[in-house]
């Protein structure tokens, strides 16, 4: 199969450059669509000559490129939400040009539109099972505790299931959320999420849109298994200095971007902070003197984002994007014992773009990136210290060629070190007798090389092939392996597509956890020893249907996913500190499949998607390693497998002060595992015996079905001096106050009088019943 | 040089706190907004589970064999203790005789612990002997372990350090010190209790040697004590397999109730049931704390 495709690819390359070679007499137009005002790139804008019902549309970094025959023409740039823009030329000879869109209308039609590409381009485009959201769609839905979110927005697109209730993680066509490759500016965000998963790590105010992925990958992207979070930073406003920033109920923001030098490069600073800890350090000072009181705990996070580009010439640009966030939680006794619980992101990314000519463009990018937790206990003079990292230095190039306009040919390298530190443990005591130590830590090198090609032959057509060999070694060990990448679009009418994919991913790196929820503790471990490397392959196909003269785009498709080596644990594994964590690994296969109908309308005053997803997600772990497997080998359903799944979401333009929007989610219920049996337990002393739980097969029952909706509002508040620009946004999470299931657990019931167990119940605990905010946000 | 470790009892407190503190923080907004009502009784059909045969059995040196072999159950059916009386247990001693215990339920006055099956010899344990057990019932189950005696480890010393608060607030730690043998994959179960060892322990946590092996381990407590408590403290040194029977049973019953706990199986030290089957080897010093 590889081989063939190969083969295959290499014959494509064949085909691309003597049609390179033979092109004449036609020039490249080429150049960036970007917002008047702020300055923001508008990636999915449209640069057409009518003439010639030719056109092309602007990337994810705003740019075009658009091959003509020598002559002058009338060109078209559009983009929803802007005034469409003409201008002549005389192509003769290739050229850049720039254009600068004014938003139609005040802020309210901006954001309701803006940033998502036109439903013509997603019909016309051979990428499929990808979804784009721009912060500004997500600052419209509501959100819980009005924190917007844009990871938790994606959750309402189809083929994407949530670990929980309220969490961020992302759960693609049956991958967990682990083997999702998070991108921050092309740089790897290992733990893209606050609180315990409650909230993502990313700023709505310094985030301009993400690109989800959920199969078709193309070849420039690889390490993970299931999708790939492509989150670009907003660029800072080249024109004027500004400040925005909101006031909510948990945390605040505040933002300052600028000029570097007019012309030359922007800067974009943004900062956030929760503020749970000074409300609850003032309840712990009232209740100090009540002996009954048990302080609460302090937490709080912050994150801080920064971007600046600077031109360094007509052909060269720099781009430095940075992220550093940190969560703090601390509990003191009082008796002298302190637990601190600390754990955060440092991310940088300095990227170098260079224009060779019209037709040729190198991207070059060197990263950091590290992920640490850190507990530290400490009792009278005893101290304790728990720590594990991930760091990441990486180098990549992208070489983007388009030799004329049937052929777009992508090129590139990536090389990362890896250091994991899966445990690194202190103990010790104030007077020197105590001083223990255990560090483990491992060493790895990942890099890859890969081609694609987009190909045009026809109308009708289109092909984007790829091929990425990839590679790592740790230990000494070395793996390795060719991933094909492929898809096509054939239309079958101006408005019906039908669309293909497939696609083999490798996984080099893997979460250690044994909950399933995502926790800060978890760590990251390279493949060595007996510990392969992940893998995955991917069909879809898919049929795309525009409608209502281009207001509606229906897409179905449907996929089938299969993955090697899939990563569990013994019961019971000691994951921390442990030396020997390669024996506490269990190997299994995986199985997705399903189908997603997904109904979007971005134009108008009403706007929105209705998706709903019909999967299955399996595993199965085999006898092996002196245990029975999972499950005794049977094939069993993973927590975040639902067979059902409907979301669906409108926004509507009330007015040009008033917005509203609305989001149903309905899932099947959550696969679990409870105790079948229970044994009493008496243990060596004679105390009453004790019922033991005993749990004989994994997620063999399913919560009750989870169904939610929230409201939202924004208000747009009449402009004075000082704030030319505010709104007040509410939500209501969970409008109905429906008490979905969190969890389910068994629990006695007992004689009050005797005390005695008289039998046993199952309890359901929700997490948030309705949940009203309301956010003040500005901008001068 | 005098090696202190807290480690394993932090290791466990830290495993359990972090836990906590993310149940904590994601309780937090919605408790402080809404505060109660988020709990329901629920109905839940489970498929069914058939009963096993579960034993405990401890065997110790000095001491006629009491055992208890019971059945598990649905874990919401009534809270009746399943008692089958058609067992048959046979103790195989290190020399090859084999005792069948006597089916007679009854309570240890000593421990305060009920049994169904007892010996009659006084039982001889020397370190390294293996001991057999066998059960088999009319419906043709069998359940069957053997256990090795573990090595004695003798507790060093118990010493204890109060805190500089007023009297009336004023707490001790204790700290308990012993020499781990200089093999590696020792266990320890540690506990305190005060006054008297058949109720719950007031301390209890297991401790392994993987990190230090053949050093001083000292064992500590938070501030529990009050001056003039009497204190039983007990160091068990634990073969494997009861090692890892009693970190199961942990882990299922962190499980219930906890949505990051990932449902362990029980891992028993014998074959065809559920339970434990094992010989004590432990050392207990009473102490009044001054």
């Amino acid at each position: 199969m590889t081989l063939r495709f190969a083969f295959g690819f290499f014959l494509l390359a064949f085909i691309v450059l003597p049609a390179a070679c033979f092109a004449q007499a036609r020039y490249t137009l080429s150049g960036l669509v970007k917002a008047a005002g702020n300055g923001e790139i508008l990636p999915g804008a449209t640069v057409a000559v009518p003439a010639l019902g030719l056109g092309a549309t602007a990337d994810e970094k705003g740019t075009f490129q658009l091959t003509l025959p020598a002559g002058r023409y009338r060109l078209l740039v559009s983009f929803i939400g802007y005034q469409s823009q003409s201008r002549d030329l005389n192509l003769s000879r290739d050229q850049r040009q720039s254009f600068q869109l004014t938003a139609a209308g005040n802020e309210l039609g901006e954001v309701i539109v803006q940033g998502s590409g036109t439903l013509k381009d997603k019909l016309q485009t051979t990428q499929m099972s990808v979804e784009r959201l721009t912060a500004k769609e997500a600052k419209l839905l509501p959100a819980l505790f009005g924190e917007v979110d844009i990871l938790k927005t994606l959750q309402l697109k189809p083929g994407v299931q949530n670990g929980g209730e309220g969490t961020s993680g992302l759960f693609v066509r049956g991958g967990s959320a682990d083997q999702n490759l998070v991108l921050l500016d092309d740089a790897l965000v290992y733990n893209p999420s606050h609180l315990f998963g409650l909230f993502s790590v990313f700023n709505p105010d310094a985030v301009q849109s993400v690109d989800l992925y959920k199969g078709g990958f193309p070849a420039q992207y690889g390490g993970r298994l299931s999708s790939v979070v492509d989150v670009k930073m907003r660029p800072g406003n080249p024109e004027k200095i500004g400040v925005s920033g909101g006031i909510g109920l948990i945390s605040s923001r505040l933002t300052l971007e600028g000029p570097i030098k007019k012309g030359k490069g922007a800067f974009l600073v943004a900062g956030r902070r929760t503020y749970f800890d000074i409300f609850t350090r003032q309840i712990n000072k009232l209740n100090q003197d009540d002996p009954d009181f048990n302080p609460i705990p302090d937490y709080y996070f912050y994150d801080f984002n920064a971007k600046a580009n600077y031109k360094l010439g007509e052909k060269d640009e720099l781009f430095l994007s940075g992220y550093l966030g940190n969560d703090a939680f601390s509990f003191g006794s009082g008796q002298g014992f302190n637990f601190n619980f600390n754990w955060g992101n440092r991310v940088a990314a300095l990227r170098w773009s260079h224009q060779f000519n019209s037709r040729l463009f190198l991207n070059t990018t060197a990263s950091y990136t590290g992920y640490k937790y850190e507990i530290s206990n400490k009792l009278d003079q005893f101290s304790f210290n728990l720590a594990s990292d991930i760091q990441d230095l990486n180098l990549r190039s992208d070489l983007d060629f388009r030799p004329n306009e049937q052929h777009a040919l992508k090129v590139g390298i990536t090389a990362t070190a890896h250091r994991f530190g899966t445990g690194r443990l202190r103990a010790g005591s104030g007077d020197g007798r105590l001083n223990l130590g255990s560090d483990i830590s491992y060493l790895g090198q990942e890099g890859a090389v890969y081609v694609s090609d987009v190909y045009n032959p026809s109308e009708k057509w289109q092909f984007e092939a790829g091929l990425r060999a990839s590679g790592f070694q740790s230990g000494g060990q070395r793996y390795g392996g060719i991933e094909p990448r492929a898809a096509a679009r054939y239309a079958l009418s101006p408005n019906l597509s039908v669309k293909g994919s497939y696609a083999l991913m490798y996984q080099y790196v893997h979460l250690v956890t044994n909950s399933g929820a995502s926790l800060p503790t978890d760590i990251w471990y390279p493949s060595r020893g007996s510990v392969r490397p992940q893998r995955s392959q991917q069909v879809a196909a898919g049929v795309s249907w525009l409608l209502g003269d281009g207001r509606y785009l229906i897409t179905n498709e449907v996929y089938y996913k299969w993955a090697q080596r899939q990563i569990d644990f013994k019961d019971g594994a000691q994951l921390f500190v442990n030396p020997d964590l390669d024996s506490e690994f269990l190997f299994g296969k995986g199985w997705a499949y399903g189908n997603e109908i997904y109904l979007e309308k971005k134009q108008g005053r009403t706007t929105g998607w209705l998706g709903y997803t019909l999967a299955w997600t399996k595993r199965r772990f085999p006898p092996q390693r002196g245990t029975s497997g999972i499950n005794n080998g049977d094939t069993f359903y993973p927590s975040y497998d639902r067979r059902h799944n409907l979301t669906a979401v409108v926004i509507h333009n009330l007015s040009d002060r008033v917005k509203l929007s609305g989001s149903f989610v309905f899932s099947s219920g959550q696969a679990t595992t409870l105790p079948l049996g229970r044994f009493g337990f008496q243990d060596v002393y004679g105390a009453e015996p004790s019922a033991v739980p005993i749990y004989p097969q994994r997620n063999t029952y399913r919560l009750a079905p989870y169904n939610r909706f929230d409201l939202g509002v924004v208000w747009q508040l009449k402009p004075t001096r000082w704030f030319p620009e505010s709104d007040l946004t509410f939500s209501v999470y969970n409008a109905y106050n429906r008490r979905n299931p969190y969890f389910v657990y068994f629990d006695q019931v007992k004689d009050e009088q005797t005390e005695q167990v008289t039998s046993y119940r199952a309890r359901q605990v929700s997490l948030f019943p309705v949940i009203p905010s309301v956010t003040y946000n500005f901008k001068f | 040089m005098i090696r202190i470790t807290l480690v394993s009892r932090m290791f466990t407190t830290g495993r359990q706190s972090f836990r906590a503190a993310g149940l904590v923080g994601l309780l937090l907004g919605s408790a402080a907004l809404v505060g109660c009502g988020l709990q329901k009784d629920v109905d839940v059909e489970l498929p069914a589970y058939p009963a096993q045969l579960v034993v405990e059995a401890y065997l110790e040196n000095g001491q006629a064999p009491r055992i208890t072999v019971t059945e598990s159950v649905d874990y919401l059916a009534a809270p009746t203790p399943q008692v089958p009386t058609d067992v048959t247990a046979t103790l195989t001693l290190p020399d090859g005789r084999r005792e069948v215990l006597k089916f007679v339920p009854g309570q240890d006055k000593r421990t305060g612990k009920a049994y169904t099956h007892i010996g009659t010899r006084i039982l001889a344990a020397q370190p390294g002997q293996t001991f057999s057990l066998e059960l088999t019932d009319t419906k043709g189950r069998r359940v069957t372990g053997s256990a090795i005696v573990p090595v004695l480890v003798p507790i060093d010393t118990v010493e204890w350090v109060f805190n500089d608060k007023p009297e009336a607030e004023r707490r001790a730690y204790v700290l308990t010190r012993f020499l781990d043998p200089a093999t590696p994959f020792d266990y320890y179960r540690f506990q305190i209790h005060r006054r008297r060892v058949n109720n719950d322990p007031e301390v209890e946590y297991t401790v392994e040697d993987r990190l230090s092996n053949g050093t001083e381990y000292t064992l500590g407590t938070g501030y529990d004590f009050k001056r003039n408590d009497t204190l039983v403290v007990s160091l068990y040194h634990l073969d494997r397999p009861y090692f890892q029977f009693l970190q199961s049973v942990q882990d299922a019953r962190n499980a219930n109730g906890n949505p990051f706990g990932q449902p362990s199986a029980i891992k028993s030290t014998i074959e065809g049931g559920l339970g434990v089957f094992t010989v004590l080897s432990y050392q207990r010093r009473s102490v009044i704390v001054r």
